[in-house]
């Protein structure tokens, strides 16, 4: 009770309650370990945003010289190159850390003004995204850029030009007549090359994006089809209930990572297909979690209150009965994003996974050498490291956010 | 108890017809639909006339055609594929010309042996594993056993496979283990005893491989019930009246705490029979998994559909297994 201040009436001011998810927050990162996890994670969504940025052939700046025809100027490549995706998921960033700065500045003068003003900021800035994201999307035409600016800059064709800090894009091949392949890590690369000489840092930094992406996509879809559905069953119950209790057993009952590989060699490989298989095929868990969550929630008096002001029904199901039972569904989806990434980098492995030369983790450890002949370990240590980490941190989070909203774990830690 | 079971039975009927029909539109929509096959089997020598004669036999075999060579609509042939499937005819492989039900007739063995193995580890390192962090809860035992066996549990085994099989079955390292496959070339002269060690040796990587992530799961979930267990009533008398500790926890508290196992062990009966795809792939294990995986991408339609049917009706008869023997198990529990 060390919040306690004398207003000026001199009558003691309880401080404000603290709302569920605050609360929540604040048991979840007491550990060291989750607050590393979540560090690690954050870093890993940063790479994945701005990979581009990072590893990649093309300068930042640099200026052509003056010739006989034209005159000095300064160029930009790696801006003029980006493919409309990145600048989406650049725009997608650059909103991210405005939000994240408007949340920690309003969190210190908190008020219901500020609150309103929150919201409308995040509605703004929400609109700017989608506006800026399709316009993009829209003019936008991705050229193929195979100039060699490293050569030229080491031949004083371009000067004063700026590397990324990893000077490699991901399909990038050393020429073969250099001898350059499957290289232990050196000073040129620091991890070393692939067996088609392609750079290890950078297709690892790349690698990020395939995961982090199939990971986050594929679970929202899973996350969209399993509430809705087990929102639906749970809160009719009856001959819905039934019917569609047998649409997630039918998805259930085959196996699942045979169903996926049965979708993935009949449907394609394309980094979109991959995400809403994965999403399709993982749904049922999320479902049936909340359906159990909403049998005990329909009939509490809040909920009967709700129907009696006459909501409309999606009010009810979604901003009454889902906030209160989404909990056990979003552990779940910690868990379920560990074995997306785990997924999607066993397909890769497999040889069905994202097409090549994209960089994934799975297909990288593949591409360490046929194990029982030639194994290059250092090819195989990076990727499997990091899907190994990912996939702990994932596992370590979403355990200890099922700590952390479990009230019997309350008095102990 | 025969109502319940009849109901359930009754209600799997509407489940099976529409994962049939799930599978019949998966496979039969896909691009490039592939009856010619028979790549093993007939090789380029063949006569043209032959080729189309075979290829004629495998469309007939899909119900793609009538007797007349004339094309079935799609309708049509969903219900001729489930009548004859109704009445146990399953597919032939366009790609081994084998009944799927050899196939799997020499699978299923191969799997099954490692997945058994695999699962008595299991179960062997899991039992002891919760019982002793349950009765150390909070300490740093149990934090450390949690911890650890979920860092296993991460750990990929497309990595851990293949790091095991590049450092100790590989000449270049380690040649310790065998590389592939699950018997050397001369087993016909081995004794019965020799040929035992002889596959126990070529199991030991995949074995490994299958093991380490299970421990996580099943000791959590031991742990989990033997400390609800150990807050029950009958826990408080059975000390009262005077019994050892030891008494208490195995013949009271583990005993009762067994219960749940029935559900997982019931849960994981499917995967018992399914096989590893990427264990098998890796290690080089002709099973289930690697039959799956080789059909998926040679696109050998009658088999994917017939595995994913038979893994299904498996799945769905074990969970039903499950509740009944929950039921035999403890008489409390009753379905209405």
């Amino acid at each position: 009770m060390t919040d306690l201040t004398l207003s000026p009436m001199n009558q003691p001011v309880l401080p404000a309650p603290r709302p569920y998810w605050g609360w929540v927050a604040a048991r979840l990162f007491r550990p060291l370990l989750v607050r590393l996890c979540a560090a690690y994670l954050a870093v890993l969504v940063l790479i994945a945003l701005l990979v581009p940025l990072m590893a990649n052939g093309q300068p930042y700046t640099c200026i052509v010289p003056a010739t006989a025809s034209h005159a000095a100027m300064r160029d930009y490549p790696l801006f003029r190159d980006l493919s409309s995706v990145d600048w989406i998921l650049l725009v997608v960033a650059g909103a991210l850390a405005v939000q994240v700065v408007v949340m920690s500045m309003s969190r210190r003068l908190a008020g219901p003004q500020r609150m309103m003003r929150r919201r409308i900021g995040a509605v703004v800035i929400t609109g700017i995204i989608i506006i800026a994201g399709s316009l993009i999307a829209a003019l936008h035409h991705n050229r193929l850029d195979a100039v060699n600016y490293r050569s030229l800059a080491r031949h004083g064709l371009i000067t004063h030009a700026v590397f990324p800090p990893v000077p490699w894009g991901y399909a990038e091949m050393e020429p073969l007549s250099k001898g350059l392949i499957n290289q232990f890590p050196s000073r040129r690369h620091w991890l070393g090359t692939d067996g088609d000489g392609r750079d290890e840092l950078s297709r690892l930094l790349w690698g990020a994006r395939i995961a982090m992406g199939v990971g986050f996509v594929s679970q929202i879809i899973a996350l969209a089809l399993g509430i809705v559905v087990g929102a639906l069953t749970g809160y009719f119950g009856g001959i819905f209930d039934i019917i569609l209790m047998r649409l997630v057993e039918m998805v259930e009952s085959i196996p699942t990572f045979f169903l996926i590989l049965t979708f993935v060699a009949v449907y394609g490989r394309h980094i979109l297909d991959i995400m809403v298989i994965i999403g399709v095929t993982g749904w049922t868990g999320y479902a049936r979690l909340l359906r159990a969550e909403f049998f005990r929630i329909r009939n509490l008096d809040y909920v009967l209150a709700a129907q009696g002001t006459g909501m409309p029904l999606w009010r009810v199901l979604f901003k009454h009965m889902l906030p209160n039972g989404v909990t056990p569904v979003l552990v779940s989806a910690g868990f379920g994003l560990a074995g997306a990434v785990t997924i999607e980098a066993s397909l890769s492995y497999l040889g069905v996974g994202v097409q090549p030369p994209t960089a994934s983790w799975g297909s990288m450890l593949n591409s360490a050498g046929n194990p029982a002949t030639v194994f290059r370990w250092w090819q195989a240590l990076g990727p499997g490291m990091l899907i190994f980490i990912t996939v702990l941190a994932f596992n370590l989070f979403a355990e200890s956010l099922r700590d952390a909203i479990d009230p019997t774990t309350m008095g102990r830690r | 108890m025969t109502t319940y079971i009849i109901r359930r039975l009754l209600l799997m009927i509407p489940t099976l017809l529409g994962m049939t029909f799930m599978l019949f539109a998966v496979v039969r929509f896909a691009p490039g639909l592939t009856t010619s096959g028979g790549q093993f089997s007939s090789g380029i020598m063949q006569s043209r006339q032959a080729q189309k004669q075979e290829q004629l036999i495998m469309e007939r075999r899909l119900h793609l055609v009538d007797k007349n060579g004339r094309p079935i609509n799609l309708a049509m042939q969903y219900i001729l594929w489930l009548k004859s499937t109704c009445e146990g005819h399953l597919g032939t492989s366009i790609v081994y010309q084998e009944p799927v039900l050899t196939l799997i007739e020499q699978r299923l063995p191969v799997t099954l042996t490692i997945n058994a193995i695999a699962m008595a580890v299991i179960y062997l390192v899991s039992l002891p594993g919760g019982l002793i962090t349950a009765l150390n809860q909070g300490r740093l035992i149990d934090r450390g056993y949690g911890f650890f066996s979920l860092a296993l549990y991460s750990l990929p085994v497309i990595w851990l496979g293949s790091t095991l099989l590049g450092f100790f079955a590989n000449p270049q390292y380690f040649n310790w283990f065998p590389s592939a496959g699950l018997h050397s070339t001369n087993t016909g002269n081995m004794t019965f005893f020799r040929y035992i060690a002889d596959y126990l040796y070529h199991i030991v990587l995949p074995i490994v491989c299958s093991v380490y992530g299970g421990f996580a799961f099943l000791s959590k979930q031991i742990r989990g019930s033997i400390l609800e267990n150990l807050q029950q009533d009958y826990v408080r008398t059975a000390r009262a009246k005077g019994l050892p500790e030891s008494t208490v926890l195995v013949r009271h508290v583990f005993r009762n705490s067994l219960l749940n196992l029935i559900t997982l062990t019931g849960m994981s009966l499917p995967g018992l029979l399914g096989g590893s795809v990427i264990i098998e792939q890796i290690f080089s294990i002709n099973g289930m998994g690697r039959l799956a995986y080789t059909s998926t991408l040679s696109r050998d339609l009658p088999v994917i559909q017939d595995l994913a049917l038979v893994g299904s009706v498996l799945t769905l008869l074990s969970y039903l297994a499950v509740d009944i023997c929950y039921h035999l198990a403890d008489p409390r529990v009753i379905y209405d």
